[in-house]
């Protein structure tokens, strides 16, 4: 009983309030039972994993967004898109359907393939890839709180590189091997610019802790360090392939380089990788330069105001960064690490100038 | 030569460049606001082709004279001809071959072969492909799911969809070729050996033969020879040429 | 009973306790393979552009074979394919379908009789087939829906046909006729029938000639304006050659044929050369001599001198198996599969014959000797002898050679989203690109033989299929030729209907290939802006002809009907639109930073590079050669109306794609320039009455009478070539006549494509990888052009 109850009181004590929906939750002791399970669901750290930013949101934003960025891409390019199935929805479900067909479909392992690792690889980046969600903060609502956790997040975000090496290392096929390679050589240009943009806002804010920046953020980063903020963008499409620098995957030259074996629910799972990183990447972005879960608070959404304004915000990152596809053709190899090398690392030096100035100004 | 143009790419400057980006990022920004979608909304819609499209054929065997000329022209060997129960030949259509070209139609004096604007079809079956001449007779009916048509316009100097409610048709009925009366002559009397292939070829019985001397004399009857050059074709001497009437 | 393939398909789907979930998820993710086999490929990429947007229906089109269901084979498939379609199937996951669009992969269109297509039926199981040539995106999009339908369980044909009794009656018994075409049986062959005509120019030619070539040539003659034989000896071409290069300033190669005679037992090879100068432009010279006809008779090579002619020969030699001593690439095939009968040019290799008549018991397909690959009855049942079959040539001496130089090779094509229908075999060091080694020939289909066994007019739909991006050049190219033979005037009106064609045609060619190039750079965006303005040439194109791709409209004196002045204001008011629209275009994709950057001083072709490897049109003009058949020899109405020809002195990318740019603006200059010009004249026909005869009345619509003026029409004897600048190029066309058949003895087609692959390999060599894609598109390679 004495367990239970000093469980109740931390799970009690941090719970996500929600003014709209306090009535129905007044109701609810006369039921058994629910009522610990609703207080277990408000728990924060749990939310922050169930609902937001980790699962439900996760999960809705990677079944939708694809389906978003082919809506607007395809509005951008005179056409429109998924559209028959259902089409009093606009296809909605377009990406459910892609999603389950993978899933019901063969999934062939070639004679060349390195077997175990080439069927484990996809699920294993699925998992790590999920990892940094525990650390981001949606308003005030997080899973973990440490005052490490941006350093952190990066710390994982540079795995993810790893994982993709290893896809294309078990596939063992010419264009993989190329893929990977040329995946390798672009880790490290956008590697190095990205951090430093990241750090460049630790020590404008002071703190690495999310929820501490959100707070410092009266003005949003983006303004204070607009030069990092570019760099940090940057980063982050070149990190997840994006247009100009869909390099390593480019569908022309390589056939997807890294993914050209997987086939059935495995190469579902890597269709999604990417939409997986970009959310976490345009999340991150959202607590460094866009101030978070701040924004008006709504009435009645207590701390679901928060999260609205970071799932907001995430989107338009997101969806910034999905129409690049639209605009740019595809740098090739050597541009891109010219370009990671010395305009973006100088540019990055420049924004952690700034910062230090800002910091300096500041105290004085 | 002297009056060649030279061009040369453009060089950016770093303005320049930035420009260029702008303008490709608001070209972008612009047409998802405000977008300029061509898009036919096949098979909800469909577009509406212009009434010389070229599409499945239909045959009018009154019309038909046997002449053999479109199965001659088809580049694609599609059409044969087969007979029918009357003892005439009347065209097959492969549509396993059949490039859409028309050249048979447009060879056919007597108007029996016609275009139709029906073009979207699938096969379960190569077998199927094959129409014989008695399918081609009626219009065929195929799946339609369109509830409307469309035409591209130009409005103010861009293109637009017109979207009109209803089915667009599929067949229009052309009035036939203007007609150029020609006849079968013998041009070298004294050549013919009296082989009779031109009275067997002739689907209209114009030719006939009787013997004369001992000999047989071929004579046309120019009032019954539809001018469909089966016996100029065949004629064993090459003697016989069309002429007009 | 075993289960076919098909079937296997249909039950995966059909069964666990997922079943509908599986149909609902198979039916809208129905993710076509990008297997471009053919020309109806073009109708593919309208189809998944903005015109109709077949992502509409769930239909994403995919480069990776792995991660899609279904295939659209789409049109031919070659014997050198064949293999290539079957292990993309096998590489597909269940369930998997595949539709046949284009009447060349059911039986084999107007290719059903050619010695090196096969029937896709045969090599992997179909479900659908798809009527057309090219198929219209309409009836693609009908497949498609057919295939979702049969998914759901309805497995049925969309077209239902009404039965109609014929009439009966007792008439005659008529025989049916044989055969309309008319073989001489021994044909006399000239390449130099001389011919009078009022060329000062060329009289003082010949007198040059014969001072330089002392000794060295048996004969030289004027065949027509602008063309010369010159007869020489084996012994002496190589020597012949040489002078003619030294003294006369002769550089390039425009084409190379070997004419089969065997009454005579000899075979004829010809060169035809010419020089980019001034005065020698619009000059063809013929070198031409005999050889005796032996299986494998040998004659110097000329690449030595002139590498344009280098794949030329190659491919002779797969067609007539004649040895062009000095030339590399003699051994093996080139051009041809290994399966492909051997030496099929030859004359007394027949193919199969027309049949006029149909008669129960007569198989209605054509038969395929030697047989094609055939796969073995299930996917399931693979021999090791029918593995090792299956597999793609390895290449084991260049896998050899680069191991020890360590570079790496990647084999690109034929099935690979980036390669179009060709295989590449690239040898890299780093990111460098050491060597590309081309593999053409998938989708060769034979064009020439068939020719020569077709009447003249049914060779005009032949003509176009190579280019079906660019319909009307190609076929104006072969009637051009006729009409010389045959010395008829083609009335003004259809010079200038021809002309707007002609221009249109080159639009439309041009937006082809800036919609594959922002492909190629990843671009959606370009490629859909590209094919939408495509999409308005194909709408003028449908209006004018009845027909989007495939016009087959330009006969030999004129076209086929006038047009209405409708469609001549829809085609004034069109162009304002493309310009319109070509703004946004411009501003997205070519002027695009990243673009430029990728564009600028990649494959690099100085002008004497690029007259070495031979290649023509747009491309050689950017690098500096100022040839323009419109300019140089012009036609139709070319020298009435006002425009400039392109050029430029960079010779890389972005020369090349901004030198067409200007071309295709001045494309339109010209189309403006001639709707309005044609709508002042008089409607008074639009065939030339000297080919009409009898049939006048028909000259202004041939509707009824097109096989009585045309089927029997004979050209002189001799050789007539023509030049006409295509969109991607010169085109040539060689028509060699008996004067007596009622089909050409031997036609022999040079296509741009053909010619600038030799500069696609150089100008890539020493680039970075990427860049081979930059360079491939921008040289706006069409590989059904190419292999013809
Ligand atoms: S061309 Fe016309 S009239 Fe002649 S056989 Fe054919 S259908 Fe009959
Ligand atoms: S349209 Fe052309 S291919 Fe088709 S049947 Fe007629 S002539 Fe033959
Ligand atoms: S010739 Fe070309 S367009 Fe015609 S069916 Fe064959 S592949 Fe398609």
């Amino acid at each position: 009983m004495e367990v239970i109850n000093t469980l109740m009181e931390t799970v009690m004590s941090n719970q996500v309030s929600i003014p709209l929906i306090e009535p129905m939750l007044d109701l609810l002791p006369e039921i058994p039972m629910l009522q610990y399970m609703v207080a277990f669901m408000l728990w924060k750290p749990l939310f922050a994993i169930l609902i937001c930013p980790g699962l439900t949101v996760g999960g809705i934003t990677l079944l939708f967004f694809p389906w978003i960025e082919r809506k607007l891409c395809g509005r951008a390019q005179w056409r429109v898109g998924p559209h028959e199935i259902v089409w009093w929805l606009g296809g909605v479900i377009q990406i459910l359907a892609d999603t389950l067909r993978f899933l019901f479909q063969e999934v062939i392992v070639h004679k060349d393939a390195h077997r175990p690792y080439f069927l484990q690889f996809p699920f294993l980046s699925f998992m790590i890839f999920l990892l940094p969600l525990l650390f981001i903060p949606a308003g005030t609502i997080v899973a973990i709180q440490t005052p490490y956790a941006i350093q952190i997040i990066l710390a994982l975000v540079c795995l993810f590189p790893l994982f993709i090496l290893g896809l294309g290392w078990a596939s063992n096929s010419r264009f993989a091997y190329i893929g990977t390679v040329r995946e390798a050589f672009v880790y490290f240009a956008y590697e190095i610019p990205f951090i430093i943009a990241a750090i460049a806002m630790i020590i404008l804010y002071g703190t690495s802790d999310p929820l501490l920046m959100a707070s410092r953020q009266s003005i949003p980063g983006i303004i204070l360090n607009p030069i990092a903020a570019l760099v940090f963008f940057i980063g982050a499409a070149m990190a997840t392939s994006r247009m100009p620098f869909e390099i390593a995957e480019s569908d022309q030259e390589l056939c997807a380089g890294p993914h050209v074996e997987y086939s059935g629910i495995a190469f579902g799972l890597i269709y999604v990788l990417c939409y997986e990183k970009a959310y976490i990447l345009s999340a991150l972005m959202t607590i460094l330069f866009l101030g978070g879960g701040s924004g008006p608070a709504i009435a009645g959404l207590g701390d679901l105001s928060g999260v609205f304004w970071f799932v907001v915000k995430t989107y338009l990152v997101l969806t910034t960064l999905f129409m690049l596809r639209t605009v740019y053709p595809r740098y090739r190899l050597d541009q891109g690490l010219k370009l990671g090398w010395s305009p973006m690392l100088c540019l990055a030096l420049i924004g952690l100038a700034i910062s230090l100035v800002v910091v300096a100004v500041r105290v004085i | 030569m002297k009056s060649m143009k030279k061009v040369v790419g453009p060089e950016y400057n770093l303005g320049e460049k930035i420009k260029t980006n702008v303008y490709a990022v608001g070209v972008a920004m612009q047409e998802s606001v405000y977008p300029h979608t061509a898009t036919v909304f096949y098979p909800r819609e469909r577009k509406k082709m212009p009434d010389n499209f070229r599409g499945f054929i239909l045959f009018d065997p009154d019309k038909c004279i046997s002449c053999f000329n479109c199965s001659f022209v088809c580049p694609a060997n599609a059409i044969r001809m087969k007979e029918a129960p009357n003892k005439r030949y009347y065209p097959t259509v492969d549509y396993g071959r059949c490039i859409f070209c028309h050249f048979c139609i447009d060879s056919c004096s007597g108007g029996a072969l016609k275009a139709t604007k029906i073009h979207d079809v699938a096969y379960k079956d190569m077998d199927e492909m094959f129409t014989p001449t008695e399918e081609m007779i009626e219009l065929p009916e195929i799946i339609r799911e369109d509830k409307k048509y469309v035409e591209y316009e130009i409005e103010e100097d861009d293109l637009h969809l017109k979207r009109t409610k209803g089915e667009d048709y599929l067949f229009v009925d052309v009035p036939p070729p203007i007609q150029i009366p020609m006849v079968s002559q013998c041009i070298d009397r004294a050549s013919c050996i009296g082989c009779r292939v031109c009275e067997e070829m002739c689907e209209s019985g114009a030719i006939s033969s009787s013997a004369e001397n001992g000999m047989l004399r071929m004579k046309i009857d120019t009032d019954k020879c539809t001018g469909c050059g089966l016996c100029v074709k065949e004629c064993s001497m090459q003697i016989l040429k069309l002429e007009r009437k | 009973m075993e289960e076919t393939e098909k079937d296997r398909n249909i039950r995966i789907l059909h069964s666990g306790v997922f079943t509908p979930l599986r149909r609902w998820a198979t039916k809208w993710s129905l993710w076509p393979c990008h297997f471009l086999t053919s020309c109806c490929g073009v109708e593919l990429a309208h189809t998944g552009a903005c015109g109709y947007d077949m992502e509409r229906l769930g239909t994403l089109n995919m480069g990776i074979s792995r991660q899609t269901n279904f295939i659209m084979v789409e049109g031919t498939i070659t014997r050198k394919m064949a293999r290539a379609l079957r292990i993309v199937w096998e590489q597909m996951p269940d369930p998997k379908f595949v539709n046949v669009i284009g009447a060349c992969g059911q039986r084999g269109g107007i290719f059903w009789n050619s010695y090196n297509i096969t029937r896709p039926s045969d090599i992997v199981p179909v479900d659908f087939f798809v009527p057309g040539c090219p198929i219209t995106p309409e009836s693609l999009l009908r497949g498609v829906r057919a295939v979702q339908e049969k998914i759901e369980g309805r497995d049925n044909t969309t077209i239902r046909f009404k039965h109609v009794e014929l009439p009966s009656g007792d008439g005659e018994e008529n025989r049916a006729p044989t055969t309309p075409k008319i073989f001489a049986p021994t044909p006399l062959v000239r390449v130099d029938v001389p011919r009078d005509v009022d060329w000062a120019f060329g009289n003082d030619l010949v007198k040059n000639l014969k001072a330089q070539l002392k000794g060295l040539y048996t004969s030289i003659t004027i065949t027509d304006k602008n063309r010369i034989a010159i007869k020489t000896t084996p012994e002496n071409l190589v020597e012949t050659s040489r002078k003619l290069s030294d003294t006369m300033g002769v550089d390039h190669v425009k084409n190379v044929n070997v004419i089969d005679v065997p009454h005579e037992r000899k075979f004829m090879v010809e060169y035809m050369v010419s020089g980019y100068t001034e005065e020698l432009m619009p000059v063809i010279l013929t070198i031409f001599t005999e050889i005796g006809r032996e299986a494998e008779p040998e004659i110097p090579s000329l690449t030595s001198l002139w590498e344009s002619a280098n794949y030329s020969e190659r491919e002779l030699h797969d067609f007539f198996g004649v040895q062009f001593k000095g030339n590399e690439g003699m051994k093996g095939k080139f051009l041809l599969a290994p399966d492909t009968p051997d030496t099929p040019l030859r004359k007394d290799f027949k193919l199969e014959e027309e049949q006029y008549t149909i008669e129960d018991g007569v198989p209605l397909t054509s038969a395929i000797t030697p047989p094609h690959y055939m796969p073995p009855s299930s996917s399931l049942s693979y021999s090791e002898s029918e593995l090792e079959d299956l597999k793609m040539p390895a290449y084991e001496d260049v896998l050899k050679e680069a191991e020890k130089n360590d570079e790496f090779v990647a084999f690109i094509g034929p099935h690979h989203s980036g390669s179009g229908h060709l295989r590449w075999v690239m040898r890299m060091k780093g990111d460098i690109i050491k060597d590309v080694i081309p593999d053409p020939g998938y989708v060769h289909r034979s064009m020439e033989k068939i020719a020569e066994n077709r009447l003249y007019i049914q060779n005009v739909p032949l003509t176009e299929r190579p280019n079906i991006t660019d319909p009307i050049n190609m076929n104006l190219g072969y009637v051009r030729a006729i009409e010389n033979a045959l010395g008829i005037e083609v009335p003004e009106r259809a010079k200038y209907i021809r002309t707007i064609m002609a221009e249109l045609s080159r639009i439309g060619a041009f937006f082809y290939d800036m919609g594959i190039f922002p492909l190629f750079m990843g671009h959606s965006t370009g490629f859909m802006y590209s094919f939408a303005i495509r999409e308005m040439v194909l709408e003028l194109m449908v209006r004018m002809t009845g027909s989007r791709c495939t016009p087959s409209f330009i006969i030999p004196g004129g076209i086929r009907r006038d047009i209405s002045d409708d469609v001549l204001d829809r085609t004034r008011k069109f162009t304002t639109a493309i310009h319109k629209r070509l703004k946004k275009y411009e501003n997205i994709f070519v002027y695009n930073p990243v673009l430029i950057s990728r564009m600028k001083e990649v494959g690099v072709l100085t002008r004497e590079e690029a007259i070495r490897c031979g290649i023509v049109g747009p491309f050689l003009r950017a690098s500096g050669v100022e040839y323009d058949v419109r300019k140089a020899e012009p036609y139709e109405v070319y020298d009435k109306l006002d425009w400039e020809a392109t050029t430029g002195d960079a010779g890389d990318c972005l020369g090349r794609i901004f030198g067409r740019l200007e071309e295709m603006k001045q494309s339109v200059k010209i189309v403006r320039q001639a709707v309005d010009a044609v709508q002042e004249m008089p409607r008074d026909g639009v065939i030339s009455e000297e080919i009409l005869g009898d049939y006048k009345e028909a000259s202004g619509d041939i509707r009824g009478y097109l096989y009585n003026v045309y089927g029997d029409l004979v050209l002189p004897k001799g050789e007539w070539t023509s030049v006409t600048e295509a969109a991607r190029g010169t085109v040539l066309y060689s028509i060699i006549s008996d004067g007596e058949s009622n089909v050409p003895y031997r036609v022999r087609i040079i296509t741009p494509c053909w010619m600038n692959l030799r500069g696609i390999i150089e100008a890539s060599k020493g680039e970075r990888v990427a860049d081979f894609w930059t360079v491939y598109a921008s040289f706006g390679y069409f590989p059904p052009e190419a292999d013809r």
